[in-house]
């Protein structure tokens, strides 16, 4: 397994990170080493093994999803959390870059 | 009289309830304490000065009137920085949640509360718990008590130090990959990580959802047993807990009949320093003095239990921390387009080893290597599982050294991730497997503390907790 700036970069895009051109090249160096250790798993046979053998949790022990209100406490802290707020809204960037009109 | 500092758990209980000293009397000490030593050990990331003493006085006032809410009433605990206490900070050793302040209590912040324990502070920690020594806090590294120069151990390391250096009676902290163990055996303390499912995760930061189990970290087994009573069992909030019962621990003196597995791929060859085996290899022998049997096993697949947990951890970091993209609450960092504010946000709030994880796990979850990697891993753990239940067969614990080497210089191994991640190969294990699995002090190595590790089966916690009070008596 050899990475190489390229798919660092990529890595790096997919993961929503912004890296420095020293941070990519550390990173390229150190995420080689790591892949190759855990590549020793791919000698293992699991023919046939399960991904699990926990039983699933039944549907009777989910919680109902309903609204429920909040104290007016949790609501100002979640509020004051906001990195950007109008009023009470968050405020975020446009999820379009070229909005028409 | 013993001194306010040296209290565990139990001893501050009795001396509370026969009127020795007042919770407020305690809380002082602790916090004066804090004040003399935490500049130069960094174990607490905030201190509670002002509520600590508020939770104090209602508790010496519930104690007066005769409404004692028990062993915890009164006594002054630390918490690790990914477990939420409403009202406070939380960073998880963040600059992303530098300033976030936690909306509700977790859930064992909840039980702590009602058991009336006081919250002297927050404890510094290796980034959303991402580490074995506590160098990769945003906030600074925490120093080992015991040599300034080395790294207390993470990624619980606040916590570590807190308790071995007078800084709290008993303290929380979260283990993952063996980030409860690995601390307590660096500093010289006791860790505990209960099987997956014992203690409710709903308030605790997400590192690796199916590994990650809160639990105590104290001076005492006795303590871990009573920290461990107060705050597990079943959650509506989490749905991975299960009920185990009560914990009924017996907490004995001798171990006849417990047959102790000694698996033959952990203690051969290299695999620890020398000074780490004469002390965990003397450890055996004070068990066997203890009336246990001692029986050389077979545990496949145990140096395979570090890469499945170095696949799968960082496949649930990378899921878990995506929420961290400063649009809800955290650090912003605006630039001219959302994909644009999302990267530097992350970029400029998580750390290298937080990106490098997240990163590793990008890679294994992707098109293309998903097969070899993520679904591999979850074969091999099934694997490890039942090579796990098979030794418990025959067994009742497993033993081996909590780590491979006493605690390291600081600075030594940040520049090989690698080299860091094989600190954790004995601890691994017990996460991936979901067992409870305990670090006890067993002798110092060059002046620095050794840590023996026992490992039950899933749901045995009362077992390794009895077994490792009798270990605990016999080397005191």
């Amino acid at each position: 397994m050899a990475l190489n700036r390229e798919d660092v970069e990529r890595l790096a895009a997919l993961s929503r990170l912004s890296l420095s051109e020293e941070e990519s090249k550390r990173m390229e160096q150190t995420l080689d080493p790591i892949l190759d250790y855990v590549g020793r798993l791919s000698k293992i046979d699991t023919t046939g093994v399960p991904e699990t053998e926990a039983t699933p949790v039944p549907p009777e022990r989910l919680r109902a999803d309903e609204p429920m209100s909040v104290d007016p406490a949790f609501r100002r802290a979640a509020l004051s959390n906001f990195p950007d707020r109008q009023g009470d809204l968050l405020r975020v960037p446009g999820v379009f870059e070229h909005p028409k009109g | 009289m013993k001194h306010l500092l040296d209290h565990t758990i139990r001893s501050a209980a009795d001396g509370l309830d026969a009127g020795a000293f007042s919770s407020v009397e305690l809380t002082k000490a602790y916090l004066q304490q804090i004040r003399g030593l935490d500049m130069a050990l960094h174990a607490y990331l905030d201190v509670f000065e002002g509520t600590a003493l508020d939770f104090a006085h209602a508790s010496d006032e519930r104690r007066a009137s005769g409404a004692s809410r028990g062993v915890l009433d009164g006594v002054p605990i630390a918490v690790k920085d990914n477990i939420l206490i409403s009202g406070h900070r939380a960073t998880a050793g963040s600059k992303i949640l530098e300033t976030y302040e936690a909306t509700y209590d977790a859930t064992v912040t909840k039980k702590l509360k009602d058991a009336g324990a006081v919250f002297l502070g927050k404890t510094n920690m290796d980034e959303f718990a991402m580490g074995s020594s506590t160098e990769h806090s945003a906030f600074g590294p925490t120093k080992n008590p015991h040599d300034h120069a080395r790294v207390p151990g993470g990624s619980s390391g606040g916590s570590a130090v807190a308790v071995a250096a007078d800084m709290c009676v008993a303290a929380l902290g979260s283990d993952t990959g063996g980030s409860i163990r690995q601390p307590a055996a660096f500093c010289g303390i006791v860790g505990f990580k209960p099987s997956y499912g014992r203690v409710s995760r709903e308030g605790l930061m997400a590192m690796a959802s199916s590994l990650d189990q809160i639990g105590p970290m104290t001076k005492t087994v006795e303590d871990a047993a009573l920290l461990f009573g107060a705050i597990h069992g079943v959650d509506p909030h989490d749905q991975t807990t299960v009920d185990g019962g009560p914990v009924e621990t017996t907490l004995p003196a001798r171990l006849e009949g417990v047959k102790v597995g000694v698996p033959r791929q952990a203690w051969r060859g290299d695999g620890m320093t020398p000074g780490v085996r004469a002390q965990t290899e003397n450890a055996l022998a004070v068990m066997k003095a203890l009336g246990a049997t001692l029986v050389e096993i077979d545990l496949p697949y145990t140096d395979d239990a570090l890469a499945v947990y170095y696949v799968l951890m960082p496949c649930e970091v990378s899921a878990n921390l995506a929420r961290f993209d400063g649009m809800r609450y955290g650090r912003r960092e605006p630039a001219e387009t959302l994909i644009k504010t999302y990267e530097k946000s992350r970029g400029l709030g998580l750390g290298e080893e937080a990106r490098r994880r997240i990163m590793l796990g990008t890679y294994a979850l992707s098109q293309g290597y998903y097969d070899a990697y993520y679904r591999q891993a979850r074969k091999v753990r099934t694997l490890i599982r039942r090579a796990y239940r098979k030794a418990f067969e025959d067994v009742d614990l497993i033993a081996t050294p909590t780590t491979p080497s006493i605690a390291f210089a600081l600075g030594e191994k940040l520049s090989d991730p690698l080299a860091l991640y094989l600190e954790d190969v004995f601890t691994v294990g017990a996460n991936v497997a979901g067992l409870p699995a305990i670090s006890v002090p067993c002798g110092l190595d060059d002046g620095l503390p050794v840590g023996f590790q026992l490992v039950g089966p899933s749901m045995a916690d009362a077992a390794v907790l009895d077994a490792a009070h009798a270990f605990e008596q016999a080397m005191t």
